[in-house]
């Protein structure tokens, strides 16, 4: 698969908004994607966010463009 | 509270549905009321326990494929490290996670309301109904492309169905766009009465790959995101509350007879095939729907 610098890019992009994400559920009351009645701090959205952001920066790390194996 | 009668017949039956592609879910809430067990849906402690229950049975797939396991994990840091695919065990590692984040980012978002829904044996019973239908569909489909290759291929006119077989599609042959299909064919498991393992049989015999096969690329897929959702709901259980102690034990139940399944099915897909279990789910659910008030 040929490499794609916009592609590896936006990857990291979108590893940053999945980490902001997992600290925000981490440190924030809400009921945000998360439901139930009253605000409240949702752990298990904040550890698949930050699965979620490792997974986006090894996905980057198979976009970015890759030197030639000689 | 759930009584501990109760918990170890779910464990029982969790081991054998789970790995059988007719609905753990949907058999843990549609069989205790018609065969008269009577307890309150919305128990609180009634989906951490189911989900206990599922880390018991994602213990006998991880054992059953430990090897392959082993093979996967390693493959899977190599490949993130390099950014690249060598080997197949990568390949597959890196297609069981393309196939797991569907079905795990769909769970997260829609937790709320399928414990809704998870309680309902009446919904349950039209969605095991719904599950035939596509196990009998899947099915169907096979037999066209059986016989449409017979007649295209007259040497193969058998398809003898062994491991190998060439015109079976392999696993690490199937492509990640393939993989990410059968991913969200999974999320649609968590409605209760449709089977996770079902689903995912049925894509992949849909996709070409042989039934045990099928089979076994359902079991690995099953395993990550039933650890997963077992691994985040134990802590909602309470290590001082008794219940907790029944379904350790419980989910030590359905483990060994999840395996015992597993390794059951495996051998009658080497020639059976899924209509059986369509029609089995396509009863049960007509049942509950006819029985249940």
């Amino acid at each position: 698969m040929k490499g794609s610098r916009p592609l590896a890019l936006g990857l990291v992009l979108l590893a940053v908004i999945f980490a902001v994400a997992s600290i925000f559920f981490f440190t924030v009351k809400t009921t945000f994607l998360a439901g139930g009645a009253h605000p409240a701090i949702h752990s298990k959205h904040a550890i698949v966010f930050a699965v979620l952001a490792v997974l986006s920066l090894i996905a980057a790390n198979f976009a970015r463009p890759k030197a030639a194996v000689r | 509270m759930l009584s501990a009668g109760l918990i170890l017949f779910l464990a029982a039956l969790q081991g054998i549905t789970e790995l059988f592609p007719v609905s753990s879910l949907g058999h843990a809430v549609v069989v205790p009321p018609l065969v008269g067990l009577h307890f309150r849906e919305t128990d609180p402690a009634f989906v951490p326990v189911l989900t206990v229950l599922h880390l018991g049975t994602a213990g006998a797939l991880l054992f059953l494929y430990r090897r392959d396991w082993v093979r996967i994990i390693v493959g899977f840091f190599r490949a993130a490290v390099r950014g690249r695919i060598d080997d197949p065990d990568q390949r597959l590692a890196i297609m069981l996670v393309v196939g797991t984040v569907p079905a795990g980012v769909v769970g997260l978002l829609l937790q709320d309301p399928l414990k809704t829904l998870f309680g309902d044996p009446r919904l349950a019973s039209a969605f095991l109904i719904v599950n035939g239908g596509i196990l009998f569909a899947a099915e169907m489909f096979r037999r066209r492309d059986e016989r449409r290759r017979s007649v295209s291929e007259p040497g193969h006119a058998v398809l003898t169905h062994e491991d190998g077989d060439p015109q079976f599609a392999r696993i690490e042959g199937l492509s990640l766009r393939t993989t990410l299909f059968v991913g969200i064919f999974q999320a649609g498991a968590l409605l209760p009465g449709i089977s996770r393992s079902g689903i995912t049989m049925a894509a992949g015999l849909v996709a070409g790959l042989r039934h045990e096969e099928a089979a076994r690329f359902s079991f690995l897929l099953a395993t990550p995101i039933i650890l997963a959702a077992g691994l985040l709901e134990v802590p909602a259980l309470g290590t001082d509350s008794p219940t907790a102690l029944v379904a350790i034990a419980a989910a030590i139940v359905a483990g060994l007879v999840a395996y015992a399944s597993a390794r059951f099915l495996l051998r009658y897909l080497r020639s059976g095939r899924l209509d059986p279990f369509a029609y089995y789910c396509a009863a049960l659910g007509a049942a509950g729907l006819v029985l249940i008030h």
